[in-house]
């Protein structure tokens, strides 16, 4: 089949936002083939040459790449490839593996790396075995120069790049070309390819399997890292349309951060709190870039399941690293929201995890995980007074958060009789996700610090819509007229027992909910941290007035259809 | 021959960065620099080998120099390890 002509779209995971428009080039990754062939011994002189001549062009390289670099990490990342050659102990193996074991250099290089490589992946060090990644790509990198088959790296500034993954120091010379974005099948959140690209601003979109199909140099390529949307051979009709998104986009990007830096105050005077949902260490620097009061949801699923024993120690230092980035504001910690189908070591899975064994109901029953969280909320509250508070995801009865309240009394209970210092009075919230609670909310708000409406799920257990369904997911839509008097219903409760509320769903993150929330008196709204200046350029520029006036109008609409045309007219524009 | 007990004070232990700037400072040393941690011997000139000690906080470890330099080497080294390698946290 040709496909020149024809558009092929992709799907991946966008994680450095914007749009790229160029032509693609593809950075082939040769798999190396090292067998532990025995060299004739005359040979050996000539390998261990070899050895000697790939380290000192790699070194002189490096030390280019650092010297030019202006990046902090990239010199860093660069350090420590450059000491990893320079390294004795590894040099001295090779070389011994070369002569007494008569080792062709190639594989001497690579068995000699690979010990290493096991050792850091197997050491339950989380760090440890994130850097294996970088052994790797030297290894590769060694091998493919003794081999005289290193990767061709031709690319042009504007070009669109296509790997399956970039190592560490070809990620730095990419940098310095200007790439249009960068187009990855594997590569983790935490890779250093994407927190090069973010700090560069390359769009790039991870988890893409474009390996699948043709794809060839010099196409034409449109990667939306908004939507995490690749365009291949686009027609021209939806490169004029990609033209005007990126232009658009750029002004957005632009306009948006001059709104981050204004007060949070309505056009009358009346304020309000805008906070970061967070996930990442690596997301921290954008809380004060976007102007976040916070966080108002910190999730601790990915922290969890990459540290191997669940350990507090490395909790601690996790969440101390985000007290430090968010100064004097809140940080809302959600605890672990996961389905069991995530756990270690449980294998077992659920016809319908959605409405299965996760949240508290998971937590309650696994106490030593429980416990251990909780421990390390506390043992950090200890520095940072009055910051912290923790929400109980998933929620769906009263018992649960009983059950919940008993086993943080019984940490703090210990930690108290360990001589601990520990903020005690750490609010305890929960979640507003399943309808079961708002029916009772007026009950349940006796018995907790604070409500926070998590809108995505209190939309897909009211509406009875599966998200993943293809077949139904135009049905999935939190402006239902119904999640709005859910959302009364849950403010109503919370006023008459005078708790706090706010919302941290994706709904918060668009501007003309936004404005409604807060004319419904619902004032601290939390978000993925880029969507903040839009909702606070919304926000500032009306009066608690009108936007009371949208909410009444709102809640009066019988239909989806009316709100929607309510909202035409509150979206964000210039 | 010196040697001398040291604790990681590093909040997010001896990770690549610290690593880094042990090896840089040791090997400006003539004298040779073994790292002993749980039993383990590592070359403390090579940081394949200081990284796979995957030392975390509060980690102890013995420092043993042996040479021309042993003395100053040593104050040196002991002393990273008392600045946490300047790093922030």
């Amino acid at each position: 089949m040709k496909t020149e002509n024809q558009s092929i779209d992709l799907q991946g995971k966008a994680v450095s936002s914007g749009i790229g428009i160029g032509s693609a080039t593809i950075l082939s990754s040769k798999s190396i083939t090292v067998r532990p062939d025995k060299i004739d011994p005359n040979k050996i002189d000539v390998h261990l040459q070899k050895l000697k001549d790939s380290r000192e062009l790699l070194l002189s390289e490096y030390k280019v790449l650092k010297e030019e670099s202006r990046l902090q990490n990239a010199k860093d990342i660069l350090e420590a490839q450059i000491q990893t050659l320079k390294d004795p102990e590894v040099n001295k193996r090779i070389q011994l593996k070369i002569e007494s074991e008569r080792h062709s250099v190639g594989y001497s290089i690579f068995s000699t790396l690979n010990d290493y490589i096991q050792l850091l992946e197997t050491s339950g060090v989380k760090w440890a075995t994130e850097r294996a990644v970088d052994i790797v790509a030297i290894r590769d990198e060694w091998v493919d120069v003794v081999s005289e088959n290193r990767r061709e790296v031709t690319m042009e500034k504007g070009d669109v790049i296509f790997a399956e993954e970039i190592p560490p120091a070809l990620m730095v010379k990419i940098s310095r070309i200007k790439v249009a974005a960068i187009v990855m099948e594997k590569g983790g959140d935490t890779s250093h390819a994407v927190i090069l690209s973010q700090s560069l601003g390359i769009p790039c979109v991870i988890n893409t399997h474009w390996n699948r199909y043709q794809v060839e140099k010099g196409m034409l390529v449109i990667v939306d890292a908004l939507e995490g949307h690749i365009i291949i051979n686009p027609g021209d009709q939806l490169l004029v349309q990609y033209k005007e998104k990126k232009k658009r986009e750029l002004s957005r990007v632009k306009k948006s951060l001059k709104w981050a830096k204004k007060e949070n105050i309505t056009k009358c005077g009346s304020t309000f709190s805008l906070r970061a949902n967070v996930e990442f260490l690596e997301e921290l620097p954008k809380i004060s870039l976007y102007g976040a009061n916070g966080i108002g949801l910190l999730r601790t699923e990915t922290i969890l399941f990459e540290t191997t024993k669940f350990d507090v120690k490395e909790q601690v230092e996790f969440y101390s690293k985000v007290l430090q980035a968010t100064k004097k504001e809140s940080v809302t910690i959600r605890l672990f929201d996961a389905g069991g189908d995530k756990l270690i070591n449980d294998k077992s899975s659920e016809a319908n995890p959605f409405l299965g064994w996760r949240g508290v109901r998971m937590l309650l029953d696994e106490p030593q995980l429980l416990e251990k969280q909780l421990e390390a909320i506390y043992r950090v509250s200890g520095k940072y007074m009055g910051r912290l508070k923790i929400l109980i995801p998933m929620v769906s009865r009263l018992e649960e958060i009983v059950a919940l309240k008993k086993i943080a009394k019984k940490v703090r209970t210990e930690l108290d009789t360990g001589n601990v210092t520990f903020d005690a009075a750490i609010p305890i919230g929960i979640m507003v996700e399943v309808p079961s609670i708002v029916m009772m909310a007026n009950k349940i708000a006796a018995h907790v610090d604070f409500f926070s409406i998590g809108t995505n799920d209190l939309t897909q257990y009211t509406l009875a819509v599966d998200r993943g369904n293809e077949k139904i997911s135009n049905l999935f839509d939190s402006y239902h007229p119904a999640i709005w008097k859910m959302i009364k219903m849950t403010k109503e409760a919370a006023d008459m027992h005078q708790i706090p509320i706010s919302v941290c769903g994706e709904m918060a993150s668009k501007p003309e909910a936004a404005a409604c929330l807060l004319g419904m008196g619902i004032n601290d709204l939390s978000m993925n941290s880029s969507a903040i200046p839009y909702v606070k350029a919304v926000i500032c520029s009306h009066t608690l007035k009108e936007l009371k006036e949208l909410s009444r109008l709102v809640l009066k609409e019988d239909e989806l259809e009316g709100i929607h045309k309510l909202f035409s007219k509150w979206k964000f524009t210039y | 021959m010196v040697r001398k007990k040291v604790t990681v004070k590093n909040e997010s232990g001896l990770h690549a960065r610290p690593a880094s700037v042990l090896v840089q400072v040791a090997s400006k040393f003539e004298s040779e620099f073994t790292i002993k941690m749980y039993g383990y011997h590592v070359n403390g000139k090579s940081i394949l080998g200081v990284m796979t000690l995957a030392a975390e906080f509060g980690s102890e470890m013995e420092l043993i120099f042996e040479g021309s330099d042993e003395k100053k080497a040593l104050a040196k080294v002991v002393d990273l390890f008392k600045n946490k390698f300047e790093e922030e946290d």
